[in-house]
């Protein structure tokens, strides 16, 4: 199996469209992970204080 | 089992968790294999005749076109279990997938774009099919910025999942643009593509490939978006109950 990296003419629009679907990924990746990590933590957080508040 | 206990998993907050937590990675390593796959036919399939290397694009542009409908179609579907059933879930649901479903949508539009250059000559016309997704990509942000300008969360949701669900008419407007109007984009090379329109097989398995990859991320980034309002939501009811026990 042979890989064709070479776009030629087409490289100006084949590039952008590969950088900016990967760019657009990894910024959903990170942003859902760390939105999720963030409230997890604020209501771990606020559990232990409502704990530790309670008789 | 109780078979009426069989989809609790999608109502049920605890059990949703507890099924989400296993089923966002798995989607999210299959999602990757898929994408390691597709990328590699990508790169190893041939030229084509008329669009030489462009032919690349359109294994990265036709899942993020399919995609960008089914996500709306989810995001139908939830806001009407969210509206009719008052299913909370559900509204969590359509919340999570709506910003996925816009940024899909805006990589079709640019995808296509980046397409359309060398194919056609220019970056944009105001056809039917790609002014159809243009609108498409409006409801998405319309819904998110419905959402975020009312401070009461329930008026919010329902004024949003009503939106939600006007803009399903657009759904099948997108789909048949290119039969129902004469259009520079081409007719359907996939699903209910007419006979002889279809791709060939050295080109429809990367984009099959990266179709399934398109589908699994969702999959996966749906759920942790879904568990993160989750936990939003457990974190604002605890800061009412510590606010309440301060008095």
């Amino acid at each position: 199996m042979s890989f064709d990296f070479d776009a030629g003419k087409y490289a100006a629009y084949l590039w952008p469209a590969f950088a900016i679907s990967a760019l657009a990924f990894a910024w959903m990746i990170a942003s859902s992970l760390l939105m999720a990590r963030r409230w997890r933590r604020e209501a771990e957080r606020l559990q232990a204080e409502l704990e530790a508040t309670q008789p | 089992m109780d078979a009426r206990h069989t989809f609790d998993f999608l109502t049920n907050p605890e059990r949703f968790m507890a099924f989400s937590r296993w089923a966002a990675p798995l989607l999210g390593a299959l999602s990757a294999v898929a994408a390691v796959v597709g990328l590699v036919l990508t790169f190893a399939a041939p030229e084509d005749a008329l669009h030489g290397d462009g032919v690349r694009i359109m294994f990265i542009h036709i899942p993020a076109a399919s995609l960008c409908l089914f996500i709306y179609l989810c995001l139908g579907v939830a806001s009407f279990l969210s509206l009719v059933f008052r299913q909370a879930l559900a509204d969590l649901a359509a919340q999570a997938c709506a910003p996925i479903g816009a940024i899909y949508t805006a990589l079709a539009l640019i995808t296509g774009s980046l397409w359309g250059r060398p194919a056609w000559g220019t970056w944009w016309v105001w056809d039917a099919r790609l002014t159809s997704v243009l609108v498409l990509l409006l409801f998405y942000l319309g819904y998110m910025a419905l959402r975020g300008a009312l401070e009461d969360e329930q008026k919010a949701a329902r004024a949003a999942a009503i939106l939600a669900l006007v803009g399903l008419i657009n759904l099948p407007i997108v789909k048949f643009s290119v039969e129902w109007w004469n259009t520079l984009h081409q007719g359907s090379s996939t699903f209910m593509a007419a006979k002889g329109d279809g791709l060939p097989a050295i080109y429809a398995w990367p984009a099959v490939l990266m179709g399934l990859s398109y589908l699994g991320a969702f999959g996966a980034l749906w759920l942790v978006r879904i568990r993160a309002l989750v936990w939003r939501r457990k974190a604002r009811s605890l800061s009412m109950k510590l606010a309440e026990g301060a008095r």
